[in-house]
C-alpha cells in the first residue's frame, strides 16, 4: 500500500466514493456534458461517452474518480450501432466499478482510442479492431492483433462471411531476413525472431526483437498463433451446459477449476442462481488446489527458462504438481480438463470414501512446507540464481497499473491487489489467509509471491478440508435448483472476474434472450501481463528478457483465447 | 556459494535416496481414479434414442441417425474429437453411454478413432472398473426440479 | 627391437588408434548412455533400461538414428568453413589427448612442454565455435560463436594462471615430471598416506580450476555459447546428422580432456592403489564429469556480462594472487 500513495494524492476527497459504495451521480456529474447517457449493468452503472471524448471521460474518471485500472474493453456489434464498453476498477478496491459505454455508428465505426489513459487499452482496442472492426483514432499502432495481417473482414460481425478464403500470397509474408536493419542502413541493431518456435516461449509466442549487441534496444510482442475462436465458441454454447468444459482450456497449465469459476460466477450472477454453502467450500478448496498446481509450473518453468535445462527443480516442482492432480482426478475425474463446477454448485460430491480423500490431501499439505523448503533451498537462496533475477525485469508499481497487470505479476510489484480478498466470492471471506505481496518489482519478487502463494492456497485447502469433514452429512447440497434451459431476458450485461492463477480472469456476458450469449467476451489476465514485457526487458540483456517473460508467466492459449 | 552448495546438496540427496517418481509402464499402470473419464462405452439396449447426448454434446462429437420411427441406426462418436467434458453421461436417462477409465486407445489413421455403434459397444472396461458403480452420479442434482419445466425433447 | 623413425611413427598411429578408440568408447558409454542415467538420477527418474542390459544398447540405437538423419546444410551457410568447423572441434580435443600419461605406458608423447601443448590445442576448439557460429548464416549461431570467444578469452588466462601454480611446484612442463612429482607423501594419517596430489597441496588453486574448467567446456553455470533458452542452441544450432555428432562428441571429449587435466595436474594422474593406474586415470576423469553434470542440475546459468565480470575481475585476480603465492611459497621452502 505505501507505493501507492506517492503516485497521486489517494488522501483527497475522491469523487463518487462513499461510505457505502459508489455514488454513480456524483459520477455522472463530475462527467457532466461528457456523459450523454447512462446504463445498468448488472456490476455497476456504466455512462455512454461520444466517440470522440473517450479520452477525456477516461481520464477524468482516472484523475478524479481513482478508477486506475482498465480492466477490459469490450467490443460488439448491434443492430444499429457498434459499441466499445471500457470497464473500469480501482487497484484500491475493485468492487468500485463504472463502465465507459462508446457508441459508434455502423457506417463509420471510428472512436477515440483510451491509450492515453490506459496504456492496456491499446492491445485491447486492437483486438476490438481485429475482430469487431472498430477503428480507433490516435491510437499508436491499430493493426490486427490476433489474426493474420492478411485476413480479411472481422469475424465478430453479423455480416462476416466464413466461407470466404483467406489467401495469403508467399510474398505478403514479411521477410524477416530483409529487416536486419531496421534503424536504416548504418544502424548497428540486428532483428531477431524470437520464437514462434523457440525453446522458452513457453508455446507459440512470437518476440520480434531489435538487439544491440546482447542488449535488448527494442522487443514487440506477436501473438495470435493459438487463436481458437474461445469467445464465439462460447457464444454459440448453451449457458447452463456447453460453455463449461471450454474454460478449462483458456488456461490450460491446471487452472482449469480457477476458470471455470470465472464462468459460474458471471453466468450465476447473469441468471441469478444462487450455489449453496457447500459447494462454495468446494468450489474453494478446488480451485486453490489449482491454483498450487499451476504455481509450481510457473515455478517450474521459470527455474527452465533460468536454469537452461530441464534440470532437477523442473522435475521436482512438475513431481508436486503431479501429486496434486491426483487429488484433482480423485475430486473431478481429469487431470486438466475438469469440467467440474456447473452452474450453481460441482458436478460432484467429494469422493466415497471422504475419509481418504481427506487423508490424501492433508498428507500432501502436511509435506508441502518441507517441499517449499527444497526450492528454497534450491532456487531463491541461491547466489546465482539471486544474481540473475534481483534487479532485472523491474517493472515499477505504476507502470503494472497502467498496463493493467494483475496476479503475482502486480503483487511482486508490491500492488495489494487480490479479487478473492477485495471482492470476495466463493467461501474465502469467511477462512483465514493471507495475501502475498513483495516489494522488490523483479523477477526474484514474482519468483517469491508464488512460492509463497502456494502456501496461503494450503493454508486455504486444509481449512477447507477441516469444514468439510464437519459438514453435516444432510446439508451437502452440491447444487442447487437450477432450470434445465438458461434464457435470461435479453439485454442484461455483466462483466465479473475472478483471480484466477494469473490474475484477473474477466468475462463479460451480454444476453440477447436465447439460451446462448449475444456477446462473450474474455478478460485474459495474460493478455494484458504480457503487455508489460517490453517495459520490463527494454535495455536490458537476451537473458533477461526470457527471464522477465519466464516470470510472468503466460500461457499462450489464454493471451490469444 | 553457500547457497550454490544448498543447491548442489539437494539434487545430490535426490540422486542418492534412489527413489523413482517415474513408474514403468506399460509393466506398471498408473492407479486411475473412479472418476476418470476414458473412452465411452455405449450399450444399445438401453439407448432409448432420445438424443439429448447428441444435443449436449459442446462440439457435436455425438452423431445420431435414427430412421423415421425414431429407431436408432447410428451412433457414432469420434473419440478423437471429444474433449471429454462427460456431458453426454449426465445427461442420459437411461445409462447408455457411459465413460469407462480406459485411456489407451490409438488409430493410425484419425479415421480410425471415429467410432461406431459396435466398436463403443467392444471398448473394454479399465481394469474391470465399472464406473457407475464406483461414481454415484448425482442425477437428481442435475435434471432437478427447477423453475422450468422438465424437457426430454 | 626395431628402430627408426618409420617404426616409431608406427607406433605412434596404432597407439593413438587406441586411445581414439578407447576414448570415443567411453564417451559413447558416458556421453549417451550416462548422461542420461545421472541426469535420471538427479531428477527422481528412471531412464533408458529397456535397450540391452541396464539400456545399455541405446547408445547403439541413439549412433543408428543419429547417423540416418538427414544432413540438412542450410541455405546460404560459409562452406567450407561450416563443414571444417565441428572437425576442427573434435580434433583440438583428441590432439590434447597425445601428451596425457594415462597410466600403464599408454602416453604416445612427452614433450618438454607438455603442458602448454596441451592448453594451446584445446583452445583450438574455440577457432571451430567462431567458425560454427559466423559460417551457419543463422543470427542465433552467430550470438553463440561470439559468446564463445568472450567466454574462452575470459577463462583461458585464469586456468592457464592457475595450471602455472603447479608448473611451479613441479619444476617442469611435461606431464610425466607433473605426475611424478606428485608420487610422494605428503602427510600420514593413521597409516594412510595422503600423497602429494596438488589438489591437496593446493586446494584453492585446484577449486579455481575446477571451475574455470566449468567455462572452459561449456557446462553450467557457464553454457553460455549454447544457452537453449536463450538463444536455441547457440553456435550448433544449424548442424544435424552427422556434423550434429561430431559437435555432440566433441563436446564430450572436450569435458574429457578437461578431466584428464586435472587428473594430471591435480589428482596425481593414474597413480592409486590395488587396480591398474589407466582405471584410476578413468576414474578420476570419470570423477570430474560427474561433477560436471551434478553442476548443471543444480546452478542456474549466469548472464554473459555476468560471466565476464566474474571471468576478468573475479577469477583472473584469485589466478595470479594465487600464483604469486604459490612463487613466494616455493621460493622460501625450496
Amino acid at each position: 500500500m505505501s507505493l501507492e500513495d506517492p503516485t497521486k494524492p489517494e488522501s483527497e476527497a475522491v469523487v463518487g466514493e462513499t461510505e457505502d459504495g459508489l455514488d454513480y451521480d456524483a459520477l455522472e456529474a463530475l462527467l457532466g456534458d461528457l456523459a450523454i447517457g447512462r446504463e445498468t449493468h448488472l456490476n455497476a452503472e456504466a455512462f455512454v461517452v461520444r466517440p470522440d471524448e473517450v479520452d477525456a471521460a477516461l481520464t477524468t474518471l482516472r484523475d478524479e474518480a481513482g478508477f486506475d485500472h482498465c480492466s477490459c474493453v469490450t467490443a460488439q456489434e448491434y443492430d444499429d450501432r457498434y459499441e466499445s464498453i471500457y470497464h473500469l476498477r480501482k487497484y484500491a478496491d475493485p468492487t468500485q466499478e463504472v463502465g465507459v459505454v462508446v457508441p459508434t455508428s455502423r457506417d463509420n465505426p471510428v472512436s477515440q482510442s483510451g491509450n492515453n489513459a490506459y496504456r492496456t487499452a491499446d492491445w485491447h482496442e486492437r483486438e476490438a479492431y481485429d475482430l469487431v472492426g472498430i477503428e480507433y483514432e490516435d491510437h499508436p499502432d491499430l493493426k490486427r492483433i490476433l489474426l493474420p495481417d492478411t485476413w480479411q473482414g472481422h469475424p465478430l460481425r453479423s455480416d462476416y462471411d466464413q466461407e470466404q478464403p483467406q489467401v495469403v500470397a508467399l510474398r505478403e509474408h514479411a521477410n524477416p531476413l530483409q529487416e536486419d536493419h531496421r534503424g536504416g542502413e548504418d544502424s548497428d541493431t540486428m532483428f531477431l525472431n524470437i520464437g514462434p518456435h523457440h525453446p522458452a516461449t513457453h508455446g507459440v509466442l512470437h518476440l520480434k526483437t531489435v538487439l544491440d549487441g546482447e542488449t535488448v534496444a527494442d522487443v514487440e510482442s506477436d501473438i495470435g498463433y493459438l487463436h481458437r475462436c474461445e469467445e464465439q465458441i462460447c457464444q454459440q454454447g448453451t449457458y447452463r451446459h456447453q460453455i463449461m468444459p471450454y474454460p478449462d482450456r483458456w488456461d490450460y497449465i491446471s487452472a482449469g477449476i480457477l476458470n471455470e469459476w470465472a464462468y459460474a460466477r458471471t453466468a450465476e450472477d447473469l441468471a441469478d442462481l444462487e450455489v449453496p454453502e457447500y459447494a462454495q467450500v468446494i468450489r474453494t478448496m478446488s480451485a486453490e488446489m489449482c491454483r498450487i498446481a499451476s504455481h509450481m509450473l510457473a515455478v517450474a518453468t521459470f527455474a527452465l527458462d533460468v536454469y537452461g535445462d530441464f534440470t532437477a527443480i523442473f522435475m521436482y516442482a512438475m513431481q508436486d504438481r503431479e501429486d496434486m492432480q491426483n487429488l484433482l482426478e480423485d475430486l473431478t475425474g481429469q487431470r486438466l480438463m475438469f469440467n467440474y463446477l456447473r452452474l450453481g454448485g460441482v458436478a460432484w460430491d467429494l469422493p466415497e470414501p471422504r475419509e481418504e480423500f481427506f487423508e490424501k490431501t492433508r498428507d500432501l499439505l502436511d509435506d508441502l512446507p518441507e517441499r517449499l523448503e527444497e526450492y528454497h533451498n534450491l532456487i531463491t537462496s541461491n547466489e546465482i540464481f539471486q544474481m540473475r533475477c534481483v534487479d532485472t525485469g523491474v517493472l515499477e508499481p505504476d507502470v503494472a497499473k497502467s498496463y493493467g497487470a494483475t496476479g503475482p505479476v502486480a503483487r511482486g510489484s508490491g500492488i495489494d491487489y487480490d479479487l478473492r480478498r477485495d471482492d470476495p466470492y466463493g467461501y474465502y471471506d469467511e477462512l483465514d489467509w493471507d495475501v502475498v505481496t513483495e516489494e522488490g518489482c523483479d523477477n526474484y519478487a514474482r519468483v517469491l509471491v508464488r512460492l509463497q502463494e502456494v502456501e496461503e492456497s494450503a493454508k486455504i485447502i486444509s481449512q477447507c478440508v477441516d469444514l468439510l469433514e464437519d459438514w453435516p452429512e444432510e446439508e451437502r447440497t452440491i447444487q442447487s435448483n437450477v432450470p434445465r434451459t438458461l434464457k435470461p431476458e435479453p439485454d442484461k450485461e455483466v462483466y465479473r472476474s475472478v483471480e484466477a492463477a494469473k490474475g484477473e480472469l474477466g468475462i463479460y456476458i451480454r444476453s440477447d434472450g436465447t439460451d446462448t450469449p449475444g456477446r462473450f467476451k474474455i478478460r485474459s489476465p495474460c493478455f494484458s501481463n504480457l503487455q508489460t514485457l517490453p517495459e520490463m526487458s527494454q535495455g536490458e540483456y537476451i537473458p533477461d528478457l526470457i527471464a522477465s517473460l519466464g516470470s510472468l508467466d503466460i500461457v499462450l492459449g489464454e493471451v490469444d483465447r | 556459494m553457500i547457497g550454490v552448495l544448498k543447491s548442489m546438496a539437494t539434487t545430490m540427496k535426490h540422486a542418492l535416496d534412489g527413489e523413482t517418481y517415474t513408474v514403468e509402464y506399460p509393466e506398471e499402470t498408473p492407479e486411475v481414479s473412479p472418476r476418470f473419464r476414458g473412452v465411452h462405452k455405449f450399450s444399445q439396449e438401453r439407448c432409448i434414442w432420445c438424443r439429448q447426448c447428441e444435443n449436449v454434446c459442446p462440439n457435436d462429437t455425438i452423431q445420431i441417425v435414427t430412421d423415421e420411427q425414431r429407431n436408432g441406426e447410428q451412433y457414432n462418436l469420434h473419440i478423437g474429437q471429444c474433449i471429454y467434458c462427460r456431458l453426454c453421461e449426465e445427461v442420459c436417462p437411461v445409462d447408455a453411454i457411459l465413460l469407462t477409465q480406459n485411456f489407451e486407445f490409438t488409430g493410425d489413421t484419425k479415421d480410425d478413432l471415429a467410432y461406431s455403434m459396435e466398436e463403443l459397444k467392444n471398448v473394454p472396461w479399465y481394469k474391470d472398473i465399472d464406473p457407475l458403480a464406483s461414481r454415484e452420479p448425482d442425477r437428481g442434482g442435475w435434471i432437478g426440479e427447477g423453475e422450468g419445466e422438465v424437457d426430454y425433447q | 627391437m626395431p628402430d627408426g623413425p618409420a617404426f616409431e611413427f608406427l607406433a605412434a598411429l596404432i597407439a593413438s588408434s587406441v586411445i581414439a578408440a578407447a576414448l570415443l568408447g567411453l564417451v559413447a558409454v558416458s556421453g549417451i548412455w550416462g548422461k542420461r542415467k545421472i541426469t535420471a538420477a538427479f531428477t527422481d527418474r528412471i531412464a533408458v533400461n529397456r535397450h540391452g542390459p541396464f539400456g545399455l544398447l541405446i547408445i547403439v540405437a541413439d549412433a543408428v538414428r543419429l547417423l540416418s538423419k538427414e544432413l540438412i546444410v542450410p541455405e546460404g551457410v560459409d562452406r567450407p568453413a561450416w563443414d571444417i568447423a565441428p572437425i576442427v572441434m573434435a580434433g583440438s580435443a583428441l590432439l590434447g589427448f597425445a601428451v596425457i600419461p594415462m597410466g600403464n605406458g599408454l602416453h604416445i608423447a612427452d614433450p618438454e612442454v607438455g603442458l602448454a601443448y596441451v592448453f594451446a590445442v584445446a583452445s583450438i576448439a574455440s577457432v571451430g565455435l567462431v567458425m560454427a557460429g559466423y559460417s551457419s548464416n543463422n543470427k542465433y549461431s552467430l550470438l553463440g560463436g561470439l559468446r564463445a570467444v568472450a567466454q574462452n578469452l575470459a577463462y583461458e588466462i585464469p586456468l592457464i594462471l592457475t595450471a602455472a601454480s603447479v608448473v611451479i611446484f613441479a619444476g617442469t612442463l611435461r606431464m610425466s615430471g607433473i605426475v611424478e612429482a606428485q608420487a610422494t607423501t605428503l602427510f600420514s594419517v593413521a597409516g594412510i598416506g595422503i600423497p602429494s596430489w596438488y589438489a591437496f597441496v593446493n586446494p584453492f588453486a585446484f577449486v579455481l580450476f575446477m571451475a574455470a574448467n566449468l567455462a572452459e567446456v561449456g557446462r553450467n553455470p557457464f553454457d553460455i555459447p549454447e544457452a537453449p533458452t536463450e538463444i536455441v542452441g547457440g553456435w550448433q544450432t544449424e548442424y544435424s546428422s552427422v556434423y550434429f555428432v561430431l559437435c555432440y562428441l566433441s563436446e564430450f571429449i572436450h569435458i574429457f580432456l578437461g578431466g584428464a587435466i586435472i587428473a594430471t595436474i591435480f589428482l596425481g594422474g593414474p597413480a592409486g592403489p590395488v587396480l591398474p593406474g589407466v582405471v584410476w586415470f578413468v576414474i578420476k576423469m570419470g570423477a570430474v564429469y560427474l561433477f560436471t553434470q551434478w553442476a548443471r542440475s543444480a546452478v542456474p546459468r549466469v548472464r554473459i556480462d555476468q560471466l565476464i565480470e566474474i571471468g576478468w575481475k573475479g577469477m583472473l585476480v584469485l589466478s595470479i594472487a594465487n600464483l604469486v603465492l604459490t612463487a613466494v611459497i616455493v621460493g622460501i621452502t625450496v
